[in-house]
């Protein structure tokens, strides 16, 4: 059995469920919306044992193989405090299950401080652009001095737009004493999002003049996505680094230098890959039924 | 210097900072004064400790009195950016804990402050692993009642190598090799009547005798 936790509407949550269906796999899907309503009764020794009972189906936890969750946030019945409860019940549950978990819930979770999760990522032996977080106008000074063209962006999960900092900017930087700010070394090159499902990896090269490609269409700004192939050293760093961060699947944003140097930002545990696949055709959601599934080419 | 990371408002963390000689509370008005410097790479980390820049060299330890950042703490702040605000302010401060050379009694896990990262799923197969016992917990949706302990609780408080609490040696030996798998300076541990583990904490309020052996502790200089 596999269970599915999301949004109907997310998009990820939809591919997957799809292409579960694809392989006849024995899927059942719990929405955000039916929180409120799941019966549960469960134990944990760690491992989880009992029943959910959700939309008339009952899922024996014992005979669950597989969990794909990507919870929404914001819904409007998610505050209840049954919504709570059982999205507490299913975390539970995701973190402990002897199966297949598409991701567990604290994998990955130095994603939720930026400085910190780099420093993860360059001790997994990738290239990461030097940054600061500071409230000392002056050493964010220096730092922009040293390098010549900053970013900024949020220390936490928040999402923020990143932009830019140069030698023009320097009296905005007196903003930093007021709260900590994250100013990062600008690495000039093009963007490359890749897609790791456990040992298997898919790249997609994103060319625009937006200095955040993901607003690119709210400034007016175009953007051109299409599937590449990176140096197997590189990918099986990646897989290397997924797995090191406790995780099956990832999205990992890097750059590459004209140098041909490749840094990495971030490492995504939740990563919303429909947007990559539908511009590239390339299979992230099929590789991860069939991981779910047990039938992977890395299983 | 001891450095206590709690609210202004926390009355255990002013308690702590009252009791232990050369420490001093950093505050989330802290967190939003000039000063702090933390930098990925190499180079000196500075604090702000209750509006004085500290060198974390000057840091011996520190004591984790928060597992969060709230909107309300941060009243010079605009009211709309409050929320952002609180968290960038644990995202830094998970960074800061990440980076600093002292000893923390009760160290984030990747960057979950106060034991957010220190759920059943860690410390019960960690407890397994070290041969303790450990008591199953049940989650059941809708009205139904779960039965409560039959007899009451033990507890122990682990700092370092030393263990208190009215429990007998054999829980206390294995709460501090517990606490070491998990890399814990201090922690506490509640045992049910029948000696197995079924809670372990590092966001409760450190009992007397803990409280004074985690002040000896972490007053002391970390060797290099």
């Amino acid at each position: 059995m596999i269970l599915v936790w999301g949004p109907a509407d997310d998009p990820p949550v939809e591919h997957v469920l799809e292409a579960l269906h694809d392989r006849g796999a024995p899927a059942v899907h719990i929405d955000d919306d039916a929180l409120p309503a799941l019966d549960f009764e469960v134990g944990f020794s760690p491992r989880p044992a009992g029943r959910l009972r959700s939309a008339g189906t009952t899922i024996e936890l014992e005979k669950l193989t597989g969990l794909y969750l990507r919870p929404g946030e914001d819904r409007p019945d998610s505050r209840r405090p049954e919504s709570v409860k059982a999205a507490a019940m299913l975390m539970a549950v995701a973190a402990s299950a002897p199966a297949t978990v598409v991701n567990r819930p604290f994998a990955g979770r130095s994603n939720g401080s930026k400085p910190l999760h780099l420093q993860q990522i360059a001790n997994a032996g990738l290239k990461v652009p030097e940054t600061l977080v500071t409230t000392d106008p002056a050493a964010a000074l220096d730092f922009l001095r040293e390098h010549g063209r900053l970013v900024y962006k949020s220390i936490s999960a928040v999402r923020s737009i990143v932009a830019t900092l140069d030698s023009d900017d320097q009296d905005r930087l007196a903003g930093v004493a007021t709260g900590p700010v994250q100013l990062q070394r600008w690495i000039a090159g093009t963007d490359v999002r890749v897609h790791v499902v456990k040992e298997r990896w898919w790249a997609t090269a994103i060319e625009s003049e937006a200095d955040d490609y993901r607003y690119a269409a709210r400034d007016g700004l175009a953007i051109a996505m299409r599937p590449i192939e990176i140096p197997p050293e590189l990918g099986h760093r990646l897989v290397r680094l997924t797995a090191a961060m406790g995780l099956l699947v990832s999205g990992i944003d890097l750059r590459r230098t004209k140098g041909d140097e490749w840094f990495c930002f971030e490492v995504n545990p939740s990563p919303g890959f429909t947007y990559y696949e539908e511009a590239t055709g390339q299979p992230i959601a099929e590789a991860i039924a069939d991981l779910l599934c047990g039938t992977d080419p890395g299983g | 210097m001891i450095v206590v990371v709690g609210s202004r408002h926390d009355p255990v963390a002013a308690a702590l900072v009252r009791e232990w000689p050369d420490s001093a509370l950093c505050r989330a008005e802290d967190i939003t004064a000039p000063g702090w410097l933390c930098r990925n790479d190499h180079g000196p980390l500075r604090w702000v400790v209750e509006g004085q820049a500290v060198q974390d060299d000057e840091v011996t330890g520190i004591f984790v009195r928060r597992c969060a950042f709230y909107p309300e703490e941060f009243l010079s702040t605009h009211r709309e950016d409050r929320v952002f605000l609180a968290a960038e302010a644990q995202a830094f401060l998970g960074f800061v804990l990440s980076r600093t050379r002292a000893t923390v009694a009760n160290p984030p896990r990747d960057g979950a402050l106060g034991g957010e990262g220190l759920g059943f799923e860690h410390w019960m197969p960690a407890a397994v692993r070290e041969g303790l016992p450990i008591r199953p917990f049940r989650l059941a949706g809708g009205r139904r009642r779960l039965a409560r302990p039959e007899r009451p609780p033990l507890a122990v408080e682990v700092v370092g190598d030393e263990a208190f609490g009215d429990a007998p040696a054999g829980l206390k030996d294995a709460a501090t090799r517990l606490a070491r798998a998990l890399g814990l300076v201090w922690a506490a541990f509640l045992f049910d009547g029948r000696r197995r583990l079924m809670a372990l904490t590092v966001a409760a309020e450190p009992g007397p005798q803990a409280r004074r052996a985690l002040g000896n502790l972490l007053a002391r200089r970390r060797e290099a």
